[in-house]
């Protein structure tokens, strides 16, 4: 660029340089327009049909600080001063030049002020409010000067003076002031390839070939206006669709000059009884011509740059993607996607190009029995109809192979269309499966840990069995040895030993249970089970500690979703919390209630209260972070596997202080509403006698456990 | 709750205290058939109502050490505020070494690690009952 944005602060040798170039492009340009605009005048008033001058006047003003305005203006005063003088008067030339000057620096103060310092026209608004500044009001504050001129030397009427001067900036301003104002930023430079540098001079011999070919018809043809009035149309059409504002002003430039010199010389097809008459429908028809073409260039070149800039969005993404219209035809992808598609060995569901139906190749390859495809099918249906907006879904193609996500989005456009978006998450899915992984060897090792520390319990329910198993076949042996024979007592002895075998057995299979590391399976289970079967595995380190628990699951309560397993280790970490936490509590005044609520339909809080000292208000907020305890002995990693763990079953677990004694911890989870709790079968355990540890209540839901006016808690229900 | 009771022909009375049922009624079909009258109770609470409702007292006790609502320490506590007539017999799965310790030192006239043998138990009876007299 020959002007640049001078920078505001002490003058550098660049910032002078910069003005020197200026300068020099400016001195020869200024007198070459003079000189077109002293070609082409009105005869009586002598203003000029297009005066050059004042849009390169305005243009390096617009791009230049206005600290440089002066070296432009003196240059360009010198110039006017150099083609007009002496032929005109001194007076005229002078005032002639403030107009020149007043125009190009209203134009330039006012479109710096609305458009920055480096105006664009990629958008209408912006051409409209350039073409409202250098067309209207910079022409028409010139005019006023102009007409004065021309009335105080006595040339004219002020009103036709005032047209004439108007209009002739006007044209300026239409054609050479944007050509002008977007050349100097570089534009036409950075779009010179050779191919586009081709087509310029293609669409350049077009135009004047038109005028060339009218000039030389005969004058009576009738194909002369419509060569010089009509055929640039088209041309001029080209130039916006393909060379935006700053190619189409010149062209615009061109067909102005050939007509201009088409009228002056009397072949073109604007000739009128008077020679003023005829550059006034010149000058109309360029006007008339100009904006919609303008503005179509406008739009046009607004259009291609939107277009780069999705294409240029499209192919920086790293994932694949791909552009449905509303029937689910791909109308584009990007690179990425385009390279998956034309590898030898893609996958079917992969092999998808522009044209061609994503929903169709789906749906084909979903019958050939792709699980991926039917739900890929089913999601691209969803998002098309617009019943869903967002589907996504992960697969592998195949044991050791890349795993991949594609997220379909339904497009909110007419005709309706989606947005499919394919990654490689091979490297996420190992990560993820890794870090499972260590969970589930973690979670194991803190299971293994809370069995190790309820050893001794355990010994005791394994024990309660065997001693009775004991002491009944050793009765029966001895009554075996009496004469006479009570076999109904033997088989009733007989009948306790199976009963009792089968009660060690259950000991040991659910102590094989929690210690067997095995896959996550999540399934509807029963609560009542569930934490009757906790607080079984828990009943002897209860006793040992005299703690008698109550569990209140209401009938009715929706099982519970989850891992059996996992979930015990979680009730069973509570549970043996709660009762160590009681431990300094007089033997009377502990308390251990397990309560299940519904709070919807689809959740089942399990609340864990206990009548302990309640947790410490420091350690409330890390209560669940690694490695913190109250415990003298222990870890500290039972709550935090816990809490993983009921985040793995997309619930929650927080912990508050009561508002009377003690902590409740609540556990929220998933509930598989539909299955009725009463009607599921239940395997019970019959045969020994034990203090109901589950009891079934019809009273309402209690309140919260200690939720009513809880001091503090952990994490508060969200 | 009603206690098991075994034949009253035998002239050797035990009474039997344990929240198992199972584990009480193996015990007590133990004892009647080593030829004793046996009596069981499901926990401490009911073998103090039975001793206050004026029946005739156990020869020896049989008592769990570890049950819900009253312990077996509680329970020897108890009978020795009433300076009960009969020696008291402990037994649990406790393996801790002091366990022995703790209940002699509170009264138990002998100790007994679960799961008990027959003979185990006879011998405690009968060490028990000598030393009583």
């Amino acid at each position: 660029m020959a002007t640049a944005r001078a920078a505001e602060g002490p003058r550098t040798d660049a910032v002078t340089l910069r003005l020197a170039v200026g300068l020099l492009l400016f001195a020869p340009l200024s007198l070459l327009g003079n000189e077109i605009g002293a070609v082409f005048r009105y005869p009586e008033i002598g203003a000029a049909v297009l005066f050059p001058p004042y849009a390169i006047l305005a243009a390096f003003l617009i791009l230049s600080s206005p600290r440089d305005w002066v070296w432009y203006i003196l240059l360009g005063a010198a110039a006017h001063f150099a083609s007009h003088w002496p032929r005109w008067s001194m007076s005229w030339v002078l005032a002639a030049d403030i107009a020149n000057i007043s125009r190009a620096a209203t134009a330039a103060w006012l479109v710096k002020w609305r458009l920055g310092t480096r105006p664009r026209f990629e958008n209408a608004g912006a051409l409209l409010q350039f073409l409202a500044i250098g067309v209207v009001i910079a022409p028409a504050v010139g005019a006023t000067i102009g007409a004065a001129n021309v009335l105080a030397h006595g040339q004219g009427t002020f009103g036709h003076a005032w047209v004439a001067w108007f209009l002739s900036n006007a044209i300026t301003g239409l054609t050479i002031l944007p050509a002008l104002t977007l050349c100097l930023q570089g534009d036409c430079r950075r779009a010179a390839t050779r191919g586009r540098v081709l087509e310029a001079a293609l669409l350049a011999i077009a135009l004047v070939s038109t005028y060339g070919v009218a000039a030389l018809l005969n004058g009576e043809s009738a194909w002369r206006p419509a060569l010089g009035l009509y055929a640039p149309i088209p041309i001029l059409i080209w130039a916006a669709l393909r060379f935006g504002v700053a190619g189409t002003s010149m062209a615009l430039t061109v067909v102005t000059i050939g007509a201009i010199v088409a009228a002056d010389r009397g072949i073109g097809p604007f000739q009128l009884a008077s020679l003023d008459e005829s550059i006034l429908i010149v000058q109309l028809f360029v006007v008339l011509t100009s904006v919609p073409i303008l503005c179509l260039a406008s739009i046009s070149a607004g259009r291609r740059a939107i277009v780069a800039l999705h294409r240029g969005i499209l192919a920086s993404l790293h994932d694949q993607v791909a552009i449905l219209d509303g029937r689910g035809l791909i109308i584009e992808v990007n690179d990425s996607w385009r390279r998956e598609a034309d590898l030898p060995a893609a996958e079917p569901v992969h092999r998808a190009h522009v044209g061609d139906s994503y929903r169709e190749i789906c749906r084909s390859v979903a019958e050939r029995g792709s699980a991926t495809a039917a739900r890929l099918s089913a999601g691209l249906a969803g998002a098309l109809s617009r019943a869903s907006y967002h589907f996504e879904t992960e697969y592998d193609l195949g044991e050791h192979c890349a795993r991949y996500m594609i997220c379909v989005e339904s497009l909110a456009i007419p005709g309706g269309g989606a947005f499919v978006r394919r990654s490689d998450v091979t490297a996420h899915h190992e990560a993820r499966m890794e870090a499972e992984e260590q969970r589930r060897q973690l979670s194991h090792l803190a299971r293994v840990a809370s069995l190790g520390q309820l050893s001794g319990a355990l010994a005791h329910e394994l024990n309660q069995p065997l001693a009775s198993i004991g002491s009944n076949a050793e009765a029966a042996i001895l009554l075996l040895n009496r004469p006479e024979l009570d076999a109904s007592e033997i088989a009733a002895i007989l009948r306790d030993i199976v009963s009792e075998n089968q009660r060690a057995a259950e000991v040991i299979r659910r102590l094989r249970a929690m210690l067997k590391r095995g896959e996550t399976r999540l399934m509807p289970l029963d609560v009542e089970e569930l934490v009757s079967e906790v607080l079984e595995l828990a009943h002897a380190e209860l006793i040992t500690r005299r703690v008698k628990p109550i569990a209140i699951v209401p009938p009715g309560t929706s099982p519970v979703i989850g891992d059996r397993v996992q979930l015990q280790q979680v009730l069973l970490n509570l549970i043996l919390n709660a009762n160590e936490a009681m431990a300094l509590v007089p033997a009377s005044e502990r308390k251990l209630v397990v309560l299940a609520t519904q709070p919807a339909d689809d959740s089942i809080q399990l609340s864990i209260r206990d009548s302990g000292p309640g947790i410490p208000p420091a350690l409330m907020d890390r209560l669940f972070e690694p490695f913190v305890t109250t415990k003298s002995e222990g870890l500290g990693l039972g709550l935090s596997i816990s809490r993983t763990i009921v985040a793995a079953h997309g619930g929650r677990l927080w912990a508050e202080n009561n508002s009377d004694r003690g902590t409740t911890v609540h556990c929220l989870l998933r509930s598989a509403p539909g299955i009725a709790h009463d009607q599921r079968q239940r395997e019970r355990r019959a045969g020994h006698e034990r203090t109901p540890i589950v009891e079934r209540t019809r009273t309402p839901i209690p309140a919260p456990l200690g939720g009513t006016s809880s001091a503090m808690s952990a994490a508060p229900p969200t | 709750m009603t206690p098991d009771t075994a034949s009253p022909s035998e002239s050797l009375r035990i009474a039997i205290v344990d929240d198992e049922q199972l584990v009480r009624v193996g015990l007590r079909r133990y004892c009647c058939a080593l030829g004793m009258t046996a009596v069981a109770y499901a926990g401490g609470k009911e073998l103090l109502d039975a001793l206050s409702s004026a029946a005739a007292p156990p020869d020896c006790l049989l008592l769990d050490a570890h049950m819900p609502d009253m312990t077996g320490l509680d329970v020897q506590q108890q009978l020795r505020r009433v300076a009960a007539p009969f020696p008291t017999i402990v037994y649990s799965a406790d393996d801790e070494p002091e366990a022995r310790e703790r209940y002699l030192a509170a009264g138990a006239a002998e100790y007994l690690r679960k799961p008990i043998t027959g003979d185990d138990l006879v011998a405690a009876i009968t060490r028990a009952l000598g030393r009583s007299r």
